[in-house]
């Protein structure tokens, strides 16, 4: 059971790395996201019933969400609407073509068929059934943590990171500023289509809604992250992020579980989710008011410092 | 070098706000040359500045940048051979970065690739480079650029965009934001590039004992309009005084000229 939420955690961490790069990186509030979420999940699935392995599969997902990542970055560049609007335009779109991809069905099962949830017992046959679906997540999770780390770190990345920071400045530097933003949102989007790919074969089972609401929940996820500690390291701050989203996935798990005691029912997890936000906004909000409080009472006292220093500089020289 | 031909820059045409900021402006900058630029606000000095650089387009005319027409060419690709610095001391770098990675955007023009280039030896030149600055940020690599002071911003952007070797610089009152210790400071770095990287530049300022000091070449904007443009000669024997007198003198002469229409 425990296992079960790492699993869970595990795999939603990698949409929330996803979210991390258009919300945080890109500064790009997408919402492309439970679109391409549900259409990872979808493509993966009917991949898998068409027999085209599962390496495949999940390539097939994380390509199908990065053509919607490019989608919507390419509204916002051309029509010069906000990504927010553009973000929304995609998402709706792809609700519908999710139920095509899917045969026109709003769920489809992945029943006594081979998915990467069955292969991994037999690859780590040493193990519990619970602990080979772990580690077997635990290692996909990993490499894309890795190749994600160093992905910012190239000059790529890093010119990336400074367009979410200040566009003005990656103008200055002779780079297109469009160009990167549809590379930041391929990859943030074929990230999040991934995560659906694999929740779809842990879970057994694709639907059309499965992204509802997976903005809200991985922004939480983020904000839980950076509660842990502060960084300006990447490969630091993807693992807050799996932290975050390992994190919420509990508190949501203890939600569901034990939340009858105080009349909780599982449709009240979205008001959870978004109180949580809430609490996270206010308290860095807090935060960083005391931060900027104490910078600023420090500089006060550097100021009369210095010019306690000029006025004795001062009184020698008169006398 | 820049060849600025008869353009014009109305805001909103054809709306009640209307507003030319640019009128049939004609400037030559030649290879080398240090202009400094003064007006009071509103004459259309950073307007000037947004149409060279291409921030927003031209209403009217041509500018042709090293002998090519860029009228059309977007900021970007300009910005290869235009390096701008703003006012604003966190328009130039990324606050939410460290410096060195603000540094490595900075080293070449252009689109990036999917190449690791920030090393031990890349590492060493920026502190090599950071030292000429002594602001001690040499070790402060792996700080956010966010903690730094608009001066210490203002200097690392200064740095930054000489390091990405632009052939001509635009100042835009880029120490007016600062203390005046810090802006003095910029202003030699700036003085000092300039030299070493033989840029042309264009600078404007409010401090007019800087305009006469500073550059070969000094340019008077009003209304929209180039109303004074002095040789290095000229400027020689220019004081503040002189250049106020001279302003006064021009602007009169436009209010008389607007009173004999009025009156005839």
């Amino acid at each position: 059971m425990l296992e079960g939420i790492f699993v869970d955690g595990l795999i939603f961490s990698i949409m929330v790395i996803g979210v991390l790069i258009s919300y945080r990186i890109l500064d790009f509030a997408d919402l492309t996201c439970d679109g391409s979420f549900a259409t990872g999940a979808a493509v993966a699935t009917m991949a898998i019933v068409n027999g085209t392995g599962l390496a495949t599969a999940l390539l097939l997902a994380s390509g199908a969400g990065a053509i919607a990542g490019v989608i919507t970055a390419t509204i916002h560049n051309r029509l010069k609407v906000p990504g927010l609007l553009a973000g929304i335009l995609t998402m709706t779109m792809l609700y519908s073509i999710n139920i095509r991809i899917l045969g026109g069905r709003a769920n489809v099962p992945l029943l006594r068929i081979e998915t990467l949830y069955t292969r991994f017992p037999e690859i780590f046959s040493m193990m519990s059934n619970p602990w080979a679906l772990l580690v077997g997540t635990l290692i996909i999770v990993l490499i894309v943590k890795e190749l994600i780390d160093v992905f910012f770190r190239t000059d790529l990345g890093i010119a990336i990171g400074a367009l979410g920071s200040n566009e003005q400045m990656i103008i200055s530097m002779g780079i297109d500023p469009k160009l990167l933003k549809v590379i930041g949102m391929a990859l943030s989007n074929g990230l999040i289509a991934l995560s659906g790919g694999l929740l779809a074969q842990y879970q057994g089972f694709a639907d059309a809604n499965l992204g509802q609401g997976m903005v809200v929940q991985g922004l939480a996820a983020i904000m839980i992250g950076e509660f842990l500690f502060d960084s300006n390291k990447i490969s630091l701050i993807t693992l807050r992020v799996i932290f975050g989203a390992i994190i919420y996935k509990a508190l949501m798990f203890l939600g569901r579980y034990y939340g009858y005691y105080i009349n909780l029912t599982p449709s009240d997890l979205k008001l959870l989710t978004g109180i949580l936000v809430i609490i996270s906004l206010i308290v860095a909000q807090t935060r960083n008011a005391a931060s900027s409080a104490d910078a600023r009472k420090k500089a006060l006292r550097r100021n009369k410092e210095r010019r306690e220093a000029l006025d004795k500089e001062a009184g020698h020289v008169e006398n | 070098m820049l060849k600025i031909e008869q353009i014009s820059k109305v805001f909103y045409p054809g709306t009640v706000n209307e507003k030319t900021a640019i009128e049939y402006i004609d400037l030559t900058v030649n290879d080398g040359d240090f202009i400094t630029v003064v007006g009071s606000n509103g004459s259309g000095k950073s307007t000037l500045f947004n149409l060279i650089s291409g921030t927003y387009p031209v209403t009217g005319g041509k500018i042709t940048l090293n002998g090519k027409d860029v009228t059309n060419t977007p900021e970007y690709k300009r910005a290869f051979t235009i390096g701008r610095i703003f006012q604003d001391p966190t328009k130039g770098t990324a606050a939410k970065m460290s410096i060195e990675d603000n540094m490595v955007t900075a080293l070449h023009k252009g689109m990036k690739g999917l190449k690791i280039t920030l090393n031990a030896s890349k590492r060493g030149y920026f502190k090599e480079e950071l030292k000429q600055l002594s602001m001690g940020l040499e070790d402060r690599l792996k700080d956010n650029v966010g903690l730094l002071s608009g001066g210490q911003r203002q200097a690392l952007t200064l740095l930054m965009t000489v390091l990405s070797r632009p052939q001509m610089l635009l100042l835009d009152e880029h120490t007016a934001a600062l203390d005046p210790r810090n802006a003095q400071i910029v202003m030699d770095l700036t003085t000092q590039f300039i030299e070493r990287y033989k840029l042309t530049s264009l600078m404007v300022t409010h401090n007019m004992q800087h305009a006469i000091d500073f550059g070969n070449r000094l340019i008077m904007m009003d209304e929209g309009r180039i109303i004074l443009d002095l040789t290095a000669e000229e400027k020689q024997s220019l004081t503040v005084q002189k250049l106020v007198k001279m302003f006064k003198s021009i602007k009169n002469q436009e209010y008389a000229s607007d009173e004999d229409l009025l009156t005839t």
